[in-house]
Formats: C-alpha cells, sequence, structure tokens
C-alpha cells in the first residue's frame, strides 16, 4: 500500500506544480487558466523533439522551457491587451480557446503518436525506511515543495513580489502609482508556462500520453489548485501529491485501476460542493 | 396601437425571422437533397448533427449562463443507448430509439446541472470539464456499447437510405427549433434568460431557480442526446474518439462565438462544425487547422464583446428597423381620465383585519455585526408606507428578509395574517409579496414589453400592459430594455413588479437614476397605487421629497433599530431622525 502510494509521488509532484502555476496565475492575474497543461506540454514537445534531431537533453530542455514561457507570455500578452477589464468567466473562456488553439497546432505540429521520452534519471532509485523510491519521484515532490517555498518567500519578501500583490490587488491603483503592470504580467505569464513544461517533462516518461492526454492533465492540476481553494500555494501543493499518491494506490487495487483518472474528478467536485455550500444565490442583487 | 410581436416572450426573437428561416430550411433541405451528390449528402447530414449539438450548448451557456464543457459527454450517453437499443434483432422503431437515446442523456444533464445550483462561472465550468474528463474515460475502458464487442449501428428502412436520413436530420433540428421557440414563449426561455442576469430578481419574479437551472441541464442534454443517437445512426461505429472532450471545447467556443441561443447561431456553428474541415481541405489545407480557426474566432468575439455573431447580427437589424421606424422614444402622455377607471383594483386581496405586512421582533446578524435588531413594522391595507434612514441602516437587509433572500433571522414576518418564515423566496413571491432591487435587475435581451409579462407571470392583455406602462411613464412595449437608460429601466422593472398584482409590493430605492421632476412624478404614481391596484407599498428612498409625496407612514431605521415612526410630516420633522441624518448626538 505505502509503496503504491509512492509510486505516485511523480504525478504527485507532477500535479503540484501544474497547480502552483495555476494557483500564481489566477491569484495574481484573475485568470483561471484552462491551456496551463497545454502549454506545458508544448514547451516538453518541442524539447523532445529538439532532442531527437540529435541536441543533447541538457539543451534541449531549457529551449522547451523557454519556449513554453514564450507562449505562456503571449497568452498573457492576449490577456492583458484585450480582457483586462473582463470577468473572470470571459477569461476562461479564452483560455478554453487558447487550449484548442494549442491542441490544434500541436496535433499539427507534433501529430497525435506517444513519443519515446528520455527519462532523465533513467529509472535510477534509492530505499527509504523499507520503500523504493526514484530518483524521478524524489526530485518531482522536492522540486514541487521547493517552488512553492520559493513562490512563497517571493511573494512576501521581495519588492517584486509586493509590486505583484499591489497589481493583483489593486491593478488600476498599482498602474497609478507606476508600477510597470504589462511587463511584470507578461513576467508571471511566462513564469507560469515555463514550471507548468518543467511538470510536463518530469511527468511525460512516466505516460504513454500523447499531446492530447497531457494537455489533459489540466483536470488533476485543476484539482490540486481547488484543494488550494485557487489562493494557497501550500495547499496546492499538498493536494497535488495527495492526488498523486491516491491515483497510485487506485493503481494497486484491480477494480479501481481503470478509473483512476475520474478521482481527480470526484475530488473537484467534493471540494467545490463543500466550499460553495453556502452560495445560493448569485453576486448579482 | 403597440406591435403584434409583444404578444410573445421569445426574447429579441422575433417570429418572423424565425419563420422564414424555418421555411427557408424546410425548402432548402427538401430541394437540395435530391440534387446533392452522396458525399455532400453526407456533410449536409452532418451539419445537421452539428446545429443540433450546438444549439443545446447555446442553450445552456448562452441563454441560461450557465458555462457547460461537457455537451458531447450528453451526446455520447445518447449515442451509447442508441448504439445497445440497436443490438442484435433490433425492431423498435428508429426514431423512437433517437428519443430513448435523448432522454438517456437527460440523468446526466440534472447530474451536472444539481453542482450548478452552488456552482457558477468559473468552478463550474471546471465541474463540467472534469465530467467530460470523466466520462471520456468510462466510454474509452467500458466501450461502444458493450466491452470488446462493437456493432455498427444499422437504421432499418427507410432511414437507411441517405437521403431520407438526411431529411430526418433536418427534421428534427426543425422540430427541436420550434420546440425551443415554443418554451421561449412559455415563460421557460425568458426564465433561462433571467437566470443568467439575476438569480435573485428571478427569485423575485416567482420563478423557482433551482428548477430554471437543472430545467436548462436536463433539456440542454436531451437535445445533446438526439443528436449523439443522430451520430450514432449517420456513422454506424462510434467510437469514445468521437466525443472526447476537445470536441465539447470546440462545441462550446463555437457556440460562444456564433451565438448559438439564437436558432440562426445555432445553424452557422452547425454549418461550421461540417463543412468548414472540408472547405480548408477543398482549399489544399489540413482540415485540422479548423479548430485553430475557430478558437481564434472565438477570442475576436469575445475581444469585441458585443455577444456571437447571431447577436450581433439580430442587434445590427434591430437598429435599422429602429431607424426606418423612427419610434416614439417614450410612451403616450399620461390620460388621467382615461386610466383612472381602466384600474380599480379588483379587490382579490382580502381587507381582513390583519395589516398587508406585519413585521415582529426581526433580528438579522452578519457574523457578529447585528444588521436588523429587533424591527417592527405595520403596513396597513391600501397605504404606502416608507422605510427611510442613513446608509447602513439595514433597509435592504430588511427587504431581503422579507423577500426570503436571507437564509436566517429571528423574529416573524407574516403578509395578510399568513407567515412567510417558512417560504422561499420565490414562493413568497407568488404569495404577493414582491420586490424590486436597488441595481436595477430588469433583463436587457428583452423588450419592455416581454420584460412586464415574464415579471407578471400571468396572462397580461395589451390594453392592460400599455396602460400599466403609461401608468409609470415607461416607453412603448416594444422597446429593447436594451436600449434604455438605468432610470427607465428601473420604472419598468416597478411596473413589472406591479403587474404580478402583488398584494404588497417593496421598491428599493425605484427612484434612483431619475431627474428631479421624473422622481416627483413617480412619487405621485407610487402614492396611486394603493388606489389602482389595492396593493400595499413599502419604499425605500433618500429623497425626501419623494418620500413626502408618495407615503403616508414613515419607519425611520437607524444602525439596524427603529427610532421613529408614524406619519410622514410628523416623523420627518421629529428631533431624533433629523439628528439621525446629521449625525449630531441627541439624547433620547
Amino acid at each position: 500500500m505505502i509503496q503504491a502510494a509512492i509510486s505516485g509521488f511523480v504525478s504527485g509532484g507532477a500535479y503540484a506544480t501544474l497547480g502552483l502555476s495555476i494557483v500564481l496565475v489566477y491569484r495574481m492575474m484573475g485568470v483561471l487558466n484552462f491551456a496551463q497543461a497545454a502549454i506545458g506540454a508544448f514547451g516538453a514537445y518541442v524539447a523532445f523533439v529538439l532532442f531527437e534531431g540529435g541536441m543533447p537533453y541538457t539543451l534541449a530542455v531549457p529551449l522547451g522551457i523557454a519556449a513554453a514561457a514564450a507562449i505562456g507570455a503571449l497568452l498573457g500578452l492576449v490577456m492583458s491587451t484585450w480582457f483586462s477589464e473582463a470577468g473572470a468567466e470571459v477569461c476562461s473562456t479564452v483560455s478554453v480557446a487558447a487550449l484548442i488553439t494549442l491542441l490544434a497546432a500541436g496535433f499539427r505540429i507534433f501529430g497525435d503518436s506517444p513519443r519515446s521520452v528520455p527519462d532523465f534519471f533513467s529509472g535510477a532509485s534509492f530505499m527509504l525506511f523499507g520503500v523504493v523510491i526514484t530518483a524521478t519521484g524524489a526530485v518531482a515532490i522536492g522540486g514541487a515543495v521547493i517552488l512553492a517555498f520559493a513562490i512563497g518567500l517571493l511573494l512576501r519578501r521581495t519588492r517584486i513580489g509586493i509590486l505583484l500583490r499591489a497589481l493583483s490587488e489593486r491593478p488600476t491603483t498599482a498602474e497609478l502609482l507606476g508600477i510597470r503592470a504589462r511587463r511584470l504580467t507578461l513576467i508571471v505569464w511566462a513564469f507560469a508556462g515555463a514550471v507548468s513544461a518543467l511538470a510536463i517533462l518530469i511527468i511525460a516518461p512516466t505516460r504513454t500520453s500523447a499531446f492530447l492526454g497531457l494537455s489533459m492533465l489540466i483536470v488533476p492540476a485543476l484539482a490540486a489548485a481547488l484543494i488550494g481553494l485557487l489562493r494557497s500555494l501550500e495547499a496546492a501543493v499538498l493536494g497535488g501529491l495527495g492526488m498523486g499518491m491516491l491515483e497510485g494506490v487506485a493503481t494497486s487495487i484491480p477494480d479501481l485501476a481503470p478509473y483512476r483518472q475520474v478521482l481527480p474528478f470526484l475530488v473537484i467536485a467534493t471540494m467545490l460542493l463543500w466550499t460553495e455550500r453556502a452560495e445560493v444565490w448569485d453576486a448579482r442583487r | 396601437m403597440r406591435g403584434a410581436s409583444t404578444r410573445i416572450y421569445s426574447w429579441g426573437a422575433n417570429l418572423p425571422m424565425f419563420r422564414v428561416l424555418a421555411f427557408g430550411i424546410a425548402i432548402g433541405v427538401t430541394g437540395a437533397a435530391f440534387l446533392l451528390p452522396s458525399y455532400w449528402l453526407f456533410l449536409a447530414t452532418s451539419a445537421a448533427i452539428g446545429v443540433i449539438v450546438a444549439r443545446s450548448a447555446g442553450l445552456v451557456t448562452g441563454q441560461a449562463g450557465m458555462i457547460s464543457l461537457c455537451q458531447l459527454s450528453f451526446a455520447a450517453a445518447g449515442a451509447w443507448v442508441v448504439a445497445w437499443l440497436s443490438l442484435g434483432e433490433a425492431t423498435m422503431p428508429f426514431p423512437i430509439r433517437i428519443l430513448i437515446g435523448g432522454l438517456a442523456a437527460v440523468p446526466f444533464g440534472v447530474l451536472v446541472g444539481l453542482p450548478a445550483l452552488r456552482l457558477r462561472g468559473v468552478n463550474l465550468a471546471i465541474i463540467t470539464l472534469g465530467f467530460a474528463a470523466a466520462a471520456d474515460l468510462y466510454f474509452q475502458v467500458q466501450g461502444f456499447p458493450k466491452n470488446s464487442f462493437t456493432a455498427a449501428v444499422v437504421p432499418p428502412p427507410p432511414f437507411d437510405s441517405d437521403l431520407v436520413y438526411f431529411e430526418f436530420c433536418w427534421g428534427m433540428v426543425v422540430i427541436i427549433s420550434l420546440l425551443l421557440g415554443w418554451a421561449d414563449r412559455a415563460r421557460m426561455g425568458a426564465a433561462w434568460l433571467a437566470v443568467r442576469h439575476s438569480e435573485r430578481a428571478t427569485a423575485a419574479m416567482g420563478m423557482n431557480v433551482p428548477l430554471v437551472k437543472l430545467t436548462a441541464f436536463a433539456t440542454s442534454a436531451f437535445i445533446a442526446g438526439l443528436s449523439g443517437g443522430l451520430l450514432a445512426g449517420q456513422v454506424g461505429l462510434v467510437t469514445p474518439q468521437n466525443f472526447a472532450p476537445l470536441g465539447s471545447l470546440v462545441v462550446f467556443a463555437l457556440a460562444v462565438m456564433m451565438g448559438a441561443q439564437h436558432v440562426e447561431g445555432a445553424l452557422l456553428a452547425g454549418l461550421l462544425i461540417a463543412l468548414f474541415p472540408e472547405l480548408l481541405r477543398k482549399l489544399g489545407l489540413p482540415p485540422d487547422v479548423a479548430d485553430l480557426l475557430f478558437a481564434i474566432g472565438t477570442i475576436d468575439v469575445l475581444r469585441r464583446g458585443r455577444g456571437g455573431v447571431a447577436t450581433q447580427i439580430r442587434e445590427a437589424l434591430r437598429i435599422r428597423r429602429a431607424k426606418r421606424l423612427a419610434a416614439p422614444a417614450s410612451g403616450a402622455r399620461i390620460d388621467e381620465h382615461r386610466i383612472a377607471p381602466a384600474l380599480v383594483h379588483t379587490g382579490q386581496h382580502q381587507h381582513g383585519s390583519s395589516p398587508a405586512l406585519d413585521i415582529r421582533g426581526l433580528t438579522v446578524r452578519f457574523g457578529e455585526v447585528i444588521a436588523l435588531d429587533g424591527v417592527g413594522l405595520r403596513l396597513e391595507h391600501a397605504t404606502v408606507g416608507a422605510l427611510i434612514g442613513p446608509n447602513g441602516a439595514g433597509k435592504t437587509t430588511l427587504v431581503d428578509a422579507v423577500t426570503g433572500f436571507l437564509h436566517g433571522y429571528e423574529g416573524y414576518i407574516l403578509a395578510a395574517g399568513v407567515s412567510l418564515d417558512q417560504l422561499p423566496a420565490h414562493r413568497r413571491a407568488r404569495a404577493g409579496v414582491r420586490r424590486t432591487f436597488q441595481q436595477g435587475r430588469t433583463i436587457p435581451d428583452l423588450n419592455v414589453g416581454q420584460y412586464v409579462r415574464l415579471a407578471a407571470g400571468r396572462t397580461l392583455g395589451d390594453s392592460e400592459l400599455s396602460l400599466l406602462l403609461d401608468f409609470f411613464d415607461c416607453p412603448a412595449s416594444a422597446q429593447p430594455i436594451a436600449s434604455l437608460d438605468v432610470g427607465t429601466r428601473r420604472l419598468v422593472e416597478v411596473a413589472g413588479a406591479l403587474a404580478a398584482r402583488p398584494a404588497v409590493l417593496l421598491l428599493d430605492e425605484p427612484a434612483a437614476g431619475l431627474a428631479e421632476t421624473a422622481s416627483i412624478r413617480l412619487a405621485n404614481r407610487i402614492a396611486e397605487i394603493p388606489h389602482h391596484y389595492g396593493c400595499s407599498v413599502l419604499l425605500i428612498e433618500h429623497d425626501m421629497g419623494h418620500v413626502v409625496a408618495a407615503s403616508s407612514e414613515v419607519t425611520v431605521l437607524d444602525f439596524g433599530r427603529v427610532i421613529a415612526n408614524g406619519p410622514t410630516r410628523d416623523v420627518l420633522e421629529h428631533p431624533v431622525v433629523i439628528a439621525a441624518y446629521l449625525g449630531e448626538e441627541v439624547s433620547a
């Protein structure tokens, strides 16, 4: 059982990292980005293609991450140019359109067959307290936790973090104070894109999924983000890890295994209905 | 004197245009069928199925305002059932199978609709996407319709002919459009539209909001289920890939882009789904680029922020028509002698000994804050009482409590001696307690007459409607609410609430946004409401001139307590009241 849960570390770390980038964009930019996983998948695929073309993995990966950052920034540019005054629903609809765009473009550029993806840690593992932990799993978990702490510290302690918080809470006031809103916006979007690419790069070797499947990891990632109520970075990481471990356990139960990817949906439904249970009426009164 | 189109509820849709469309489809379909080569016949059949699924998305997303990213999952349920019913020696008539397929999707619509009672906007989008992913996985594991056993759906004669099947699908498009057109006129469609704009206002019109939302989802799922069944019959072998989440996303995007809550929007969307990839193929471009162009088109439509393509076309046509007719901007002037005898109240509300509205010991807490503290208020029959007090005194909270919008309060609220405390908001409205909203909650997609008829919740004759509109200086009934200013919209809202013939009417700052002369004119009208309509009014207003002109009694609230009440003149001159307004300390 424990070993089964541990086997979900890789997925858990990836969900946590994707969840982090969703929370970051939602908190800072007010956009729930349905295309977040697709942006990451796009970057990861760029890395894979470059690697297949003979480029060393250590060079292909940074280029892939840069590609994801660029796509993220592009979406951020669209959002800040045309939809800065729009409500959350319109912005999400735009992000759904962005998801369709990326899926169509990804299908055109990368095809729909699964790729053989290099595992950077080539299956290395170690024993801890009698259970086997793969190096990828350890890196995924450790990376997600470190990222959450780093982003948290950045937002609380640094000048850029304070500027970002000002921007997210009072956009107009912040702009009038001379904060360069556009530049900060693009930085956040690019950063979230880069982080998503990392998450997809780490989870891709454990999946047979093609571009579409990796992009649809948005569902467990949203579940992770919702555990933090789309606000808390730490809770999103814990949620992602929990979800990964739950999936790992489900894999070891034959009756449940084929449906393990339904679990995030159940988590989402329960979370949302519980937190919104008192919301009998909409906001318009 | 008003246009004949006021008879229908159909929001913004005008019947002639709809008829022309239906007629056009009928002619085009029958005529084209004999000319088309089978390849194009197949595509045209796909287009019909696309129209149906787009309409289902338009209903729940465009009309009822609830984001649904799982329309193809509903379609999959329909397809699965049709495939299952077609296993082996199927003897059931094919249209019945399709119908059962549609019905089979309804429980899933309700299942997704239930979370929608609490979840909105982005949250609902997450849930529906999650549902689409879960359903996709289920179908991939289970197969269509049975594990490791795929059987093609072969429609029995005469539906095995491409031509007949094509006619059948377009026939379904026409039937569904007619049925939804009928739903629009039967208040249901307008209710779906109302819930999109404000749930509170919908309930305040006496409509059961959860029921309205669930019927929207159930109807949408039914229509989507029909489309799935039709697809199964068309292509024979359906796979989970036909209904993958990506497809649902594309349907959603197209419904938004084209404005598929309108018939012609759904038509455009369906034609695009089926024909655009083929067009690209003819041009030597890869057909999957279609999705990309749809997505970019959607972003462009959202960027302009004027609604889907069909909505824009309707708006443009309306403006052109308005220019040509150069309709009078506002209603006819009041003719006192004409109105007064016509509106003598019907006496349908019993004038017993108990007051129209009786509030006792009403206490409302928001956490630590006591918003209302043991408030008592009596509103006698056929009188206008005013409720005044500084900002934050708890006036709107009181209206919310009386009309059923506050979850928990202490105390008793009785209307004509009947306790309201156990009733939900829409039941209170139906029991004759109506309200208007401070923010103004009319429905911009409707015209004035349609809105008032929706709010009335009963059959309202043309003459009664025009008298009512004249009484409040409202614009002509054919005037779209979207073209009115905020103050005038509020007048329409008041007219709508009164059209329901309530026993008690609570007006929350009805004169806000009106010029001073219009405000006083409204106050005089409000003062006449009890005489003409036999209805008691509780009026919240800041403008003291308005209060003096409209009301005979005044209750003053300050920090959640009643500090004075009595005849209007006396109360307004009371030192405690003046102090509350000017912020002085007075030892009481």
